[in-house]
């Protein structure tokens, strides 16, 4: 049984564990079974210890924070100050960021306890995790599957109890699609929500920061702790959601309008279909209203992303260039010879592909065509999701067409994997809340996700509906047997 | 829209990437397939995108500026200390010519 945070915080409050014998189990675990599981590619258990023995401290006085001694996972594209941050790519390879990111600031000054940098696909470009440079996580509900990408090691590290909660970061899918993949809870917060400062960019305009956790109400807590407005990131918001969006969780669904557009169930296994089905009628039996919807622009959303996201990630990876930072190609001719080279070497093929994509869309002739037309429709896509969230106030969606994939599964080429993203991409465009909950098993015992969407800000409804969902339905998935026995 | 190696060639260089012949072929190719499915935003919409009116970039709001102060930064040899090979100075290797 995996430890939720109000329970281990209650826990370490009375002394039946301290912060540090909480740690040493989860290392133990760590050591145990991240050699097959691949979850963490950067460990950090000396200071993890460090940062466990002045938890202990602080958890001597009554006011120590909710996270205080909770051993956590960063994704490896969080910057960390002193400790490797690589984004799982050679080119960043040796990399130790100077400052921390604003999240990973907030978590530590609460007391958090860092065990790692987890695997995910190299610049959070993948949803299998398999694009990664030290070898792809494995899934620990089986390990012949994917974990999804590309936050796979934050879900896998979760998931496998190898920490409590991670933060992981979310593009186009990247926090939920493993989410639902591991049969965790993932949420991808309202773009602006939670600072950016020190997320390691790939598209601006869609990347968000958001937690992994093994209830809805340990992901509220994490989110609590991590959102707000940050001077450092010009887009971040000082939105006020009250005091606590964890401890608003506790209400009924009677009257809460549940949007369902049939677009999002195209193309869908008929088994993710089901427990969706299944999961939507516990809603309505309890007094949830269900309002069919049309949502017409889901089809296209998928080009306009893969064109403002990789045109945003051409230009972002330009300042790769093996001067500054990161991997240097040993011989060259000229400058431009050695960054060519250096890039060369340092990008993996989805990498440069993406790069390519972008440089193309953004190009003298082509711009007009793909970039500008893609900003365009990405209004339209916006009003869209308005008109939407005037009918209703959560839109409930699969997180994913599919469970997860086998290990290596390439399809037909990359576009079949682009397409798999058509259920998450919506949200990044669209800059809104979402969050996949565990809702069911497929035949062969591998998680199916359930998509939650809110409005601008609407995180509040999103996690009540969900937690409701969560309490309600009782046991969806398999027990994980393994991780720290806490 | 096919596209020809040259053009592939092109883009690499402005996107600073190179790619060996065998890598070209296959990267042309995958290359094929994926601006055709960029292409389908040109198809989905009826009547073209020049009914869709821009309402700007709504994400970004110019109304609200913090004011333009000096604030500490980052001590250079700390931002620098990532650097291979830094000593006070960068070092490359000498250009042939």
């Amino acid at each position: 049984m995996k430890a939720r945070i109000p329970e281990l915080a209650k826990r370490l409050r009375s002394r039946e564990i301290s912060a540090v014998e909480l740690t040493k189990a989860y290392i133990e675990a760590i050591e145990k079974l991240n050699p097959t599981l691949n979850a963490y590619v950067h460990l950090t258990f000396d200071t993890a210890l460090e940062a466990a023995e002045q938890a202990d401290q602080r958890l001597k006085e009554d006011d120590a924070p909710l996270l205080c001694g909770i051993p956590m996972a960063l994704k490896d594209n969080i910057c960390t100050d002193g400790l490797p941050t690589t984004c799982c790519s050679r080119i960043l390879k040796d990399f130790r960021p100077y400052y921390d990111a604003t999240a990973w600031e907030k978590l530590k000054a609460l007391g958090a306890v860092l065990l790692g940098k987890t695997n995910m696909d190299e610049f959070a470009m993948g949803s299998t995790s398999e694009t990664s440079c030290y070898g792809a996580p494995l899934n620990p509900r089986n390990t012949n599957y994917v974990t999804g990408g590309s936050s796979g090691g934050s879900a896998a590290a979760v998931c496998a109890n190898l920490a409590v909660y991670s933060l992981g970061s979310d593009t186009g899918g990247s926090i939920r699609q493993p989410a639902s993949f591991c049969g965790v809870v993932g949420l991808k917060p309202t773009y602006g929500a939670v600072s950016r400062y020190g997320l390691i960019a790939y598209g601006s305009s869609l990347d968000q920061i958001g937690p992994l956790a093994n209830s809805v109400k340990d992901a509220a807590i994490v989110f609590d702790a991590i959102k707000g407005g940050d001077k450092r990131d010009q887009t971040s918001v000082d939105y006020d959601y009250g005091s606590s969006l964890a401890e608003c969780l506790d209400r009924d669904v009677k009257g809460v309008r549940i949007g369902v557009a049939e677009e999002f169930f195209d193309g869908i296994n008929p088994e993710i279909k089901a427990k969706i089905e299944d999961a939507i009628k516990l809603l309505e039996r309890n007094g949830a209203v269900v309002e069919n919807l049309r949502f017409p622009a889901l089809k296209i959303a998928l080009p306009v992303y893969y064109i403002i996201a990789c045109a945003e990630a051409s230009s972002n990876l330009g300042r790769y260039d093996g001067i500054r930072y990161g991997h240097r190609a040993s011989s060259y001719t000229s400058i431009d010879d050695m960054i060519v080279k250096t890039r060369n070497e340092g990008f993996g093929d989805e990498v440069k592909r993406r790069i390519m994509l972008g440089t193309y869309v953004l190009s003298s002739g082509y711009y007009d065509a793909y970039y500008k037309k893609a900003c365009l429709i990405r209004e339209e896509i916006n009003r869209e999701f308005d008109a939407v969230f005037e009918k209703c106030d959560v839109l409930i969606a699969p997180t994913a067409p599919n469970t997860a994939f086998p290990l290596n599964y390439r399809g037909s080429g990359p576009v079949e994997m682009y397409l798999s993203d058509i259920c998450t991409v919506p949200v990044n465009i669209a800059g809104v809340p979402a969050i996949s909950v565990p809702c069911g098993e497929d035949a062969r015992g591998l998680p199916i996700g359930m998509q939650i969407i809110g409005r601008r800000f609407g995180e509040a409804t999103v996690l009540q509906v969900a937690h409701f969902y969560e309490q309600s339905a009782g046991k969806v998935l398999g027990d994980y047997e393994g991780g720290a026995g806490i | 829209m096919a596209i020809s190696k040259t053009e592939i060639e092109k883009l690499a260089k402005l996107a600073r990437l190179s790619f060996s012949d065998e890598e070209l072929e296959r990267f042309t190719a995958e290359f094929d397939e994926i601006i055709a499915f960029a292409d389908t935003i040109n198809q989905s919409i009826e009547g073209g995108t020049d009914q869709i009116r821009s309402v700007g970039a709504r994400m970004v709001s110019f109304d609200d500026l913090r004011p333009d102060e000096v604030m500490p930064s980052l001590p250079s040899e700390k931002i620098l200390s990532n650097v291979e090979g830094y000593n006070g100075f960068f070092s490359l290797e000498r250009s042939k010519k």
